[in-house]
């Protein structure tokens, strides 16, 4: 025994150099609480996906294998959940991204109050995502809202509109409130990309006789490679997970207007008290999410 | 033994010290109780905690028995108590809303109290409804803590101004008198429904099918509400008709919550309103409400089969498993349960309070005889009219284990068909489909 546990010690000791065996002691905590508080409920949720499990029928609670994942995918909400996440997200992603190019251009200009522009900009990255909810709910209401207000006086309306009760409205006005949160993080991301474009390309470009819009076209946007995928798969993962404007301003509603996928799986697991085909839902969400990544980062890292 | 001090600290000093520690703990009311076994755990929600801790003050005084009382918001308390009854935290005594029951009964979360034969004479008091309400699988969960009924209310001005005397009576005259207010301008939108997706949709819903002399189902569960006699597609198409067809209902209405819809209701937007009864002391305060004094109360307009039921809702005090399986622990808890549900001191006290100081209602007849009550109601009601509408009051007949999976895509179908997605009678097809479905898996 001690002969075999000396051998393991033997080989560790060859395999690994004296630093290399002080930094996995150094690391070895972190490793340890990172296995315990990410890595086991991981494992876990999956393990529990495996299971019918509802808390109300905490005696009855049968191993199914892949029961819950068959019975999600033949469950016609849950396409009508996954088609409402997926219009969001490209909805939301794309008017981030343009929205945060134009505020990046102009904060990478020099022009009187740009500090003070910046900091206005930031505001809704320092809400919090409730407290917004709250806001848009208030500035969405048919009855008394600021929206139907503003829209009223200034002669768009000659009666008050119904916002988030028509279904062809809700999604956009969701993604809308979703959009004025996340452009601050995404200007700076982009804005950091633009700062780091060497003025040696434009020289040369200028000195090739490229205007203005050659310039934007051929030496910006694609220099903003990196940002553009860090600013669009953050905000996809973001977008595609998002819950709080869901739960504050439709729950889901009107109908299945806005019932997202994290709707659905908040409604499984916590409503309904189903934690196996909740697990099993996020999972899915999980592995989407995933996929959506790795596409991104397939097409947009080519070249970076 | 050596201490950090590095003074020596021996045997002898461990045994005093552990003495002095024991009877410090003791010579506290609380661990004394606890350590004699005579502690009650109370949970309820975040509501009247100045008055719970009053009265739980008041309790221990006259009983010597001692109370740890802890509460959470109520847009957390299922979840927290799940938790807590699946990780075995002590629990004795507990609110319990009248929809959590079958699931938390069948979980063998909570107990009957049936057996405590001085907590059920109390049922004789009670509206109906509200034992009912408590009541799963022929068992009696709790005493109540308090109820309250859908009322339909009116602004009296509004009326008036349309040329009407009286409130409408039936549904068909609650579109009449409105086409004419909207005739004459009074409103864009007579009637205030709140029908977005939160936990009231299904108490507006339940109210309208029980007037139309409906249900969602029959004395055995099974569902009748996709039948054409069942009352609910009545309702539903009187809705969509409402809302597309009259225009007398908002189409917002479908983002519209009983919070909302109060507060529209409060600044003098419609004319007639289907809101908790106890909203008519906010209606009727000048500082809360444009339409102040002119709030009224009228019996819930009745279907062409129907008549002027409405639906009422329990939250009630229930007892733990765990503590109605030691003798000793359920008696202390049926006490309490007495004491904040039965009577104190000889009378509803709890209940008295509750209603004097917040507005919420009572589910014993004899308050209603009450003097203070009766002048505190006609501050802003009608007492004979109110008592009247809660005698009309019935449970809701979809709580069951499966309610809070079936009402998600109940209340998605009645919206889609007032959205236009699908025909009343499509809509709760689906929703009699999920039903049966739920029932059949359970």
């Amino acid at each position: 025994m001690s002969n075999t546990a000396g051998g393991i010690g033997a080989k560790v000791m060859r395999r690994f150099t004296y630093d290399d065996r002080t930094a996995l002691v150094f690391i070895a905590p972190v490793m340890a609480v990172l296995a315990l508080v990410a890595v086991f409920p991981i494992g876990y949720s999956f393990y529990i996906s495996l299971f019918q499990i509802k808390l109300t029928r905490p005696n009855r609670t049968p191993f199914v294998w892949l029961d819950n994942y068959i019975q999600l995918f033949g469950d016609d909400l849950f396409w009508t959940a996954v088609l409402r996440t997926v219009t969001f997200t490209v909805m939301s992603v794309t008017a981030i991204t343009v929205l945060a190019l134009l505020a990046a251009l102009l904060l990478n200009e020099k022009f009187p109050g740009r500090r003070l522009v910046s900091t206005i900009l930031l505001v809704p990255w320092a809400i919090p995502y409730v407290a917004d909810a709250l806001m848009w709910k208030w500035i969405y209401d048919s009855g008394y809202g600021a929206l139907n207000g503003l829209l009223y006086q200034l002669g768009f309306i000659d009666k008050y509109v119904v916002w988030l009760g028509d279904q062809q409205k809700t999604l956009p006005l969701i993604a809308n409130a979703f959009v004025w949160k996340e452009v601050p993080l995404a200007t700076i991301l982009l804005l950091v990309s633009l700062k780091s474009i060497p003025q040696d390309l434009y020289n040369a470009a200028r000195v090739d006789g490229a205007p203005l819009l050659q310039r934007f076209l051929h030496v910006t946007l694609p220099s903003m490679r990196t940002g553009f995928m860090l600013v669009i798969l953050y905000e996809t993962m973001i977008a595609i997970r998002h819950f709080d404007l869901f739960f504050v301003l439709t729950e889901g509603g009107p109908g299945t207007a806005s019932h997202v996928l994290s709707w659905e799986i908040y409604i499984e697991t916590f409503r309904n008290l189903s934690f196996g085909s909740g697990a099993a839902m996020s999972y899915v969400l999980a592995l989407v999410t995933f996929a959506l990544a790795y596409f991104v980062i397939k097409i947009l890292g080519r070249s970076v | 033994m050596k201490t950090g001090l590095g003074r020596a600290f021996g045997r002898r000093e461990f045994l005093k010290a552990s003495a002095l520690v024991g009877g410090a703990a003791l010579a506290l009311p609380g661990v004394a109780a606890r350590a004699a076994g005579s502690n009650i755990n109370l949970q309820t929600w975040s509501a009247a905690v100045d008055l719970v801790k009053s009265h739980v003050a008041a309790f221990e005084k006259a009983t010597g028995l001692t109370v740890d009382y802890a509460n959470a918001p109520w847009a957390q308390y299922p979840d927290a108590m799940v938790t807590k009854f699946a990780g075995g935290a002590p629990l004795d005594v507990l609110w319990v809303s009248d929809g959590w029951l079958p699931q938390w009964a069948d979980a063998n979360w909570i107990a009957p109290i049936d057996g405590f034969d001085n907590l059920m004479a109390y049922n004789g008091d009670a509206e109906p409804f509200c034992t009912d309400s408590m009541t799963y699988n022929g068992r009696q969960y709790g005493l109540t803590y308090y109820t309250d009924y859908m009322g339909f209310l009116y602004d009296a001005d509004k009326l008036s101004a349309a040329g009407f005397s009286a409130p409408p009576t039936s549904w068909d005259e609650v579109v009449e008198q409105s086409l004419v207010m909207k005739q004459k301008g009074l409103s864009d939108f007579p009637l205030m429904l709140a029908l977005a997706k939160e936990s009231w949709l299904i108490e507006f819903m339940s109210a309208m099918v029980f007037s139309q002399g409906g249900a969602f189902t029959d004395d055995k569960g099974n569902s009748i509400m996709q039948e054409a006699k069942g009352g609910a597609l009545t309702t539903l198409q009187w809705i969509v008709d409402a809302v597309n067809k009259h225009k007398i209902v908002s189409s917002a209405c479908l983002e519209t919550g009983e919070l909302n819809g109060l507060k529209a209701f409060a600044a003098g937007n419609h004319a007639f309103a289907l809101l908790p009864k106890y909203r008519l002391a906010m209606l009727n305060d000048p500082a809360q409400s444009k339409i102040a004094g002119r709030a009224k109360q009228a019996l819930m307009p009745q279907g062409k089969d129907g008549s002027h039921a409405t639906v009422g809702w329990m939250r009630f005090h229930g007892m733990s498993t765990q503590a109605a399986a030691d003798k000793a622990r359920a008696e202390n808890a049926a006490k309490l349960i007495e004491w904040f549900g039965g009577k104190a001191d000889g009378e509803y006290k709890f209940q008295k309070l509750l209603f004097l100081d917040l507005g919420s209602s009572f589910g014993v007849k004899p308050l209603f005889q009450d003097a203070d009550v009766r002048a505190a109601y006609n501050k802003y009601g009608d007492v004979e009219l109110i008592q009247k509408q809660q005698a009309l009051a019935r449970k809701k007949d979809v709580i069951t284990p499966w309610f809070g999976d079936w009402n998600e895509v109940n209340g998605s179908a009645w919206q889609s068909a007032v959205l236009g997605n699908a025909s009343a009678a499509d809509a709760l097809k689906k929703s009699g489909k999920e039903w049966d479905d739920l029932k059949s898996q359970s």
